[in-house]
């Protein structure tokens, strides 16, 4: 398999979370953005560890503490938008950032 | 004892103390031959930068103008202690009396010419604040600024003659100038003589700078007489005559001088002969008797011109304080308001009868001997002398019909004079008939100007009672109408200027402040839209800024 696909397949994943992120009015699908973000990254790792044929498979590796931050990152992030919608009544980014 | 107590003598001490210094340091020089002497090198250094020097070059006219000038002062403040007596400001009266009289020394005694042109300035600023003494009078304000505005703007003539002088001879003092002139073929002569002479028309009221002196007249009648004899205008009739080696072989400015002068003593002295008021007719008597004067340095005699200064300072001061004794015999300085006042005030009638009689230049008074030696200083020039002959008759005219208006008539009642006032008087009455004492006669002039004198009283004698109704004689009470340049065209011309600066300052130089402020409103407009406080904004930023970052360095890559 050429290096191109998996390099477009992780551009493309990365270019539609950044659409989410900035153009997404909703902050739930703002947080799936930065999802696509890492694991087009994530993508990256892996293909770049397979393509050298690294042994010691630091590109995994990294994958994995990437995943692990993610999970992290995903929780404190839906902590913060559950305890918006309860003292906001919404989740929408605009609003947000007009009332406060 | 009662006489000498009040808080007015320590001034009249202190004006004494400075006259007598004056006179202390001028009267050996009188009557000297002091040849100038300087050490002139040559103008081989080009300009020079201004300098102050406090050296002193007194020649013998200057020492008669000292003289005079320290007695008027002193005789002016003497009589102003009854006259300005009960005058809330006397103080400051009496104080510029002193300033006024030590600036004139400046001038007549400075070798260095910044010395003589700040006795100058200073001179101008004293006579603008004492002919404003009663600032609480509009006449008296507009006529002391006028006074000021007109001699101001003919002063810039002194000061570029001052520094054209320094950068064709090389030095700024006086003796060193005539030295250097009297060596070689003066130089710059026309241009210098006719700055000098813009300079001394403002400052002597000459056509056409003439109609300062006649609105003074709301100013104090004391300060008048020392203005009119022997300080302020007669400062510019010293001037010209000291440095008249200067210029004396420009023939354009001596035409010039002689022009002016020719015109104004003949318009001035008929000026003064329709005249309602006593006070503004004898200053216009001024302006024709220093056009006189100036005729004689037009013929490049300096001599015969401080003489008549100075006979006219005496008879002329006379006629002032003659005038302000009648003045405060009856309140007013208007003709019609007098008359009738030979038994009301005998002092001021003898003694201004001997001041009117010098003014015609009737014999054996000084004006006589005086007027003579002018006459014939100026009989090579025709044209000339026959302008000062036509305007001694019109003077003996005026005189008369002055003298008749004023004194003749119905008896008014007895008004008491203070020796403070009748002993100036009577001094100068002496004076004006001891400074004849060795004055030479020329019989043939001599004659004709006594001819003319008794036409021109025979004639003032006819004119005493007119009142100038004809078309002639309104055109003449109007002066020609020449004031109206001053106090309509000039104001306009200064006020259209004033209109345009300020709109230039509204629109052209407050456009800089004011598109600051709009630099600064839309520069922060700008920064407020980019603090938008929008997470999504600023990410958007950030990743446009990556992206071109990127794009950036993949171009460099790809072109080198």
């Amino acid at each position: 398999m050429p290096l191109l696909f998996p390099l477009l397949l992780s551009a493309a994943l990365f270019g539609v979370g950044l659409y989410g992120v900035l153009a997404r009015r909703n902050a739930v699908l703002a947080l799936i953005g930065v999802e696509l973000m890492l694991n087009a990254v994530n993508l990256q790792l892996v293909t770049y560890d397979a393509w050298y044929g690294d042994t010691t498979h630091t590109g995994q590796v990294l994958t994995l503490y990437v995943i692990a931050l993610a999970a992290a990152e995903i929780g404190l992030g839906l902590a913060i938008i559950l305890a918006l919608f309860r003292a906001r009544g919404t989740v929408d980014v605009d609003d947000v950032e007009r009332v406060s | 004892m009662k006489l000498l107590k009040g808080r007015r003598w320590p001034y009249v001490a202190l004006t004494a103390l400075v006259s007598g210094a004056v006179a202390w340091w001028a009267i050996p020089h009188v009557g000297t031959r002091t040849r100038v002497v300087g050490d002139y090198q040559g103008n081989d250094i080009g300009p020079v930068l201004p300098t102050l020097t406090l050296d002193a070059l007194v020649s013998s006219a200057s020492a008669q103008v000292m003289l005079l000038a320290a007695a008027v002062a002193f005789f002016v403040q003497l009589y102003s202690t009854k006259y300005m007596g009960d005058d809330p400001r006397f103080r400051s009266y009496a104080l510029l009396i002193v300033l006024f009289l030590l600036a004139m020394v400046a001038v007549v005694a400075a070798d260095n010419l910044f010395v003589l042109l700040i006795g100058w300035e200073v001179m101008g600023v004293c006579s603008y604040l004492l002919i404003g003494h009663h600032w609480e009078r509009d006449d008296a304000q507009s006529g002391a600024a006028k006074a000021l505005l007109v001699t101001r703007a003919a002063d810039i003539g002194l000061l570029l003659a001052i520094l054209i002088l320094g950068q064709t001879y090389g030095t700024y003092s006086i003796s060193e100038i005539l030295v250097a002139s009297g060596l070689e073929h003066p130089r710059n002569a026309t241009l210098i003589g006719l700055l000098l002479i813009v300079a001394v028309v403002g400052k002597s009221a000459q056509v056409p700078l003439q109609t300062w002196l006649p609105d003074a007249m709301p100013g104090p009648t004391p300060i008048t007489a020392l203005i009119h004899a022997a300080t302020m205008v007669a400062a510019g009739v010293f001037l010209l005559a000291r440095l008249l080696p200067v210029y004396a072989t420009s023939q354009v400015a001596m035409t010039t001088l002689a022009v002016v002068a020719a015109v104004t003593m003949l318009s001035a002295a008929l000026f003064a002969l329709v005249q309602t008021d006593l006070k503004r007719a004898l200053a216009w008597s001024t302006v024709s008797q220093l056009a006189i004067m100036f005729a004689a340095v037009a013929v490049a005699d300096g001599r015969v011109a401080v003489d008549h200064l100075m006979s006219h300072g005496a008879y002329k001061a006379l006629l002032f304080l003659g005038c302000g004794v009648v003045m405060h015999a009856v309140g007013s300085s208007a003709l019609s308001a007098m008359g009738g006042l030979r038994r009301a005030t005998p002092v001021a009638f003898w003694t201004m009868t001997v001041g009117f009689l010098a003014l015609a230049g009737i014999p054996p008074t000084v004006g006589f001997f005086t007027k003579d030696e002018v006459l014939e200083a100026v009989r090579g020039t025709p044209a000339l002398f026959g302008v000062v002959l036509l305007t001694s008759i019109v003077t003996a005219a005026y005189s008369t019909r002055l003298w008749a208006l004023t004194f003749l008539g119905e008896a008014k009642e007895k008004h008491q004079t203070p020796w403070v006032m009748w002993l100036p008087l009577a001094l100068l009455a002496l004076a004006s008939f001891a400074l004849s004492i060795g004055k030479p006669l020329h019989l043939g002039i001599g004659a004709l100007s006594t001819v003319a004198a008794v036409v021109g009283i025979g004639l003032g004698w006819l004119l005493r009672a007119r009142t100038f109704e004809s078309r002639a004689g309104r055109v003449l009470a109007g002066e020609f109408g020449y004031d109206r340049v001053f106090t309509r065209f000039i104001p306009a011309i200064a006020g259209w200027k004033a209109r345009t600066v300020v709109w230039a300052d509204d629109n052209l130089i407050d456009s800089y402040p004011r598109g600051s402020v709009h630099a600064a409103t839309g520069s922060s407009w700008l920064v407020d839209r980019l603090q938008s406080a929008k997470a999504q904004l600023y990410a958007t930023g950030i990743a446009v800024g990556v992206l071109a970052l990127v794009t950036y360095a993949l171009v460099r890559v790809v072109v080198s």
